[in-house]
């Protein structure tokens, strides 16, 4: 077990213009759950890898528990990497494959196959141990690759990306596989994904990316209700936080003139443009003469059984915005009506126009 | 048109007919763009084929081309009970297995090194594949000299090393050692690069999980690359034995360009006797039964390798299904 520290990691591949990941601050914790998720290209692989050993850290340094490992060589670190097209030793029976590890770390024949059998139980590959990855489902070898880690009871797991190969079925299932062996093992684990659903649904805390550099850690709901910035905003949700210009005076911002009281700090500094954040739920269907209502213009409504969900625009200014709002009850919009919404004040962020950070 | 409609009905109409006859002249045109390879290879490969099988059984000689007998198996009687074939069919396998065994051994080795990130690859690689662009005649004249017993630099530098001087054209294996040499230094750098290749496809990955399950340099090349070239090991084993089986230009230019392979015909490979009967002794029968011979040991020699990679394969499939069948009882697998 161990506590993973980053201060100021940062990794600059030979040619390119920028690094791939700046200067990074990131501490987690002893058995924690770390998700890393930002869009393709952010860095987070790169990240991993730095933990992992399969990159030099340029600047700053990587910590396991008290001990600067930037320089030690990946086999030192005590660490455990799933692969996300899982790397399996194509020539070696799934038995083989679980018990390499030890095999190089020396270990006796009986004791190796104690240590496999225990671990393929727990993972439902028992039937499976003699066979060779290519003789298994897509499925099987994502286990196969989660046993090859814990076999060896390492300090940390890394994980990139190890659902992405799964259909999407698998991918739930497997989801929560995963997030109840680590729960039971209690290893730091370091999970690496592009997929919102899989940060919010598996992690104890997310680390949002972008562009190489961290923008928000936090518990999945913090994320979701207090997003640290524009990005992080329209990152985290499905659909998207709806964010839509507006100009704050005297405590009230002025949305296609509809008024929505703000926190002190979006007023200070003498601000008028602002980013106001709503989420699809956080707007109310409105009776026709509500006056403080936005007249949304209804283009689509897909319907999904529990929710129903309102695409259309609303004209705030002189500029038609697109808008998603979610409606309780199915079959009540069509498509060419007119709604009118209203934003909950109590449920909308301010984000500073120039900068994007929240204000408040 | 034709081909938007085929599948339409194939489906309707079981039955092949339709369906071939459409296909037909595409058929023909792909029949005539092998053509020219197989009248290439019937002239050049199959007629010659023939043609020495049946001279081998004939007394057939260059002077009296026209006026051959049969005689059966009377030459391969005659081969098999002769002196000189059996020590040229000794010497082929002892040089194939000198030059051969090393110099794969070290093509993989620099193979592996190559295959790291390394300081100018593109250099090495030309320079891997210069010996096997020299003239043959050119590299074996320059080694006869390397090897000259008085005037030679080999036994110079042994002579400045306080090693007696070694009499690598009259002494068997010292003149057979010489000869590989040559063989070696031409086709190390060819195998290199083809084992290149083969280690270029082997993914990445392997490596970085090897690297972080512990897996030291040498163990990543046992566990990794060795397994995942064993298809393209098979290849060059199967290419150097042809290639052994028939030495011919280097031990036939090592000395002073006569076929007898050394005074005591030490370095006589079956290629160079073959010439010999053929062309000094004027037997033609001989040296053509002397060829199928050859012909029947290549193809003897890489059956067998297919047959032992094959065994291998299998074993592995038996001894998991062993492994499975016992796998509540622990440790009865032998080892
Ligand atoms: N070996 C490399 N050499 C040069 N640049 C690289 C290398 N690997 C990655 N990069 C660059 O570094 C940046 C971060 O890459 P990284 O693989 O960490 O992204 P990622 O967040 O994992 O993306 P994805 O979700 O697509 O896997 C990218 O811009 C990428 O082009
Ligand atoms: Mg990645």
């Amino acid at each position: 077990m161990a506590t993973v520290t980053f201060k100021g990691a940062q990794r600059w591949y030979a040619g390119a213009d920028s690094p791939a990941v700046v200067g990074l601050d990131l501490e987690i914790g002893d058995g924690e759950f770390m998700v890393l998720v930002g869009p393709s290209g952010c860095g987070k692989s790169t990240t991993l890898r730095m933990l992992a050993g399969l990159e030099p850290v340029d600047a700053g340094s990587v910590f396991i528990g008290d001990r600067d490992v930037s320089l030690v060589p990946p086999k030192d670190r005590d660490i455990a990497m799933v692969f996300q097209n899982y790397a399996l030793y194509p020539h070696m029976t799934v038995e083989d494959n679980m018990g390499f590890a030890l095999r190089m770390a020396g270990m006796k024949r009986p004791e190796r196959r104690r240590r496999v059998a225990e671990a393929a139980r727990m993972l439902g590959l028992t039937d499976y141990l003699d066979r060779k990855p290519r003789a298994l489902s897509g499925g099987q070898r994502q286990r196969v690759a989660m046993g090859r880690a814990i076999v060896r009871d390492p300090a940390v797991f890394c994980m990139d990306e190890p659902l992405s190969n799964l259909d999407a079925k698998m991918r739930v299932q497997t989801r929560a596989d995963i997030a109840a062996l680590q729960a039971e093992l209690g290893t730091t684990t370091v999970y690496v994904t592009h997929d919102q659903v899989e940060a919010m649904t598996m992690g104890h805390r997310v680390a949002v990316m972008n562009e190489g550099a961290l923008q928000q850690v936090d518990v999945p709901l913090g994320l979701y209700d207090r997003p640290a910035n524009l990005f992080v905003a329209g990152f985290i949700g499905s659909p998207r936080m709806n964010l839509l210009p507006a100009t704050v005076r005297d405590g009230r911002a002025t949305l296609g003139g509809v008024e929505v009281p703000v926190p002190a700090a979006a007023d200070g500094g003498g601000r008028a443009a602002v980013v106001l954040g709503v989420r699809p739920e956080s707007f109310r269907l409105v009776p026709g003469d509500d006056a403080a209502a936005l007249s949304l213009e209804v283009a689509l409504v897909e319907e999904l059984g529990a929710d129903s969900f309102v695409h259309g625009h609303v004209r705030i200014g002189d500029e038609r915005q697109l808008l998603i709002v979610r409606s309780g009850d199915r079959g009540s919009v069509r498509p060419g009506e007119v709604v009118r919404v209203r934003p909950d004040p109590a449920r909308t962020h301010v984000f500073d126009a120039q900068t994007g950070a929240r204000l408040d | 048109m034709t081909a938007v409609q085929q599948p339409a009905v194939a489906v309707s109409r079981p039955g092949p007919v339709s369906g071939s006859r459409s296909r037909l002249p595409g058929r023909r045109i792909a029949y005539a763009y092998i053509l020219p390879f197989f009248l290439v290879f019937a002239a050049f490969s199959i007629y010659p084929w023939l043609a020495t099988a049946w001279e081998s059984l004939h007394d057939t000689r260059l002077s009296t081309y026209d006026q051959s007998n049969w005689i059966g198996l009377e030459n391969y009687r005659n081969l098999l009970t002769n002196h000189f074939f059996w020590n040229a069919f000794r010497n082929t396998i002892t040089i194939g297995i000198i030059s051969t065994v090393p110099q794969l051994c070290m093509a993989l080795g620099i193979a592996h090194l190559l295959n790291y990130r390394l300081r100018g690859r593109t250099f090495f690689r030309v320079a891997l594949l210069m010996p096997y662009a020299t003239s043959l005649a050119a590299a074996t004249v320059i080694f006869a000299e390397l090897f000259d017993p008085k005037l030679g630099l080999v036994n110079w530098s042994l002579h400045t090393l306080h090693v007696p001087a070694v009499d690598w054209q009259g002494s068997t294996w010292p003149s057979q050692i010489a000869v590989s040499t040559v063989v070696t230094w031409r086709w190390t750098g060819y195998n290199a690069l083809i084992y290149l290749a083969g280690m270029q496809a082997i993914s990445g990955d392997l490596y970085e999980a090897a690297a972080m399950d512990g897996a030291s340099r040498w163990s990543q090349f046992r566990h990794v690359t060795l397994p995942g070239l064993r298809p393209t090991i098979l290849f060059t084993i199967v290419v150097s034995t042809i290639g052994a089986a028939q030495l011919f230009g280097e031990p036939l230019l090592y000395h002073n360009g006569l076929p007898d392979g050394g005074t005591q015909n030490q370095y006589q490979t079956l290629g160079l006797l073959m010439y010999q009967q053929g062309w000094t002794n004027d037997r033609l029968g001989l040296a053509s039964a002397t060829a199928w011979t050859m012909f029947l040991i290549i193809v003897l020699a890489v059956g067998v390798n297919l047959l032992l990679a094959r065994r291998r394969e299998l074993r592995d499939h038996g001894r998991r299904r062993h492994a499975s069948t016992v796998a509540g009882v622990p440790e009865v697998t032998t080892r």
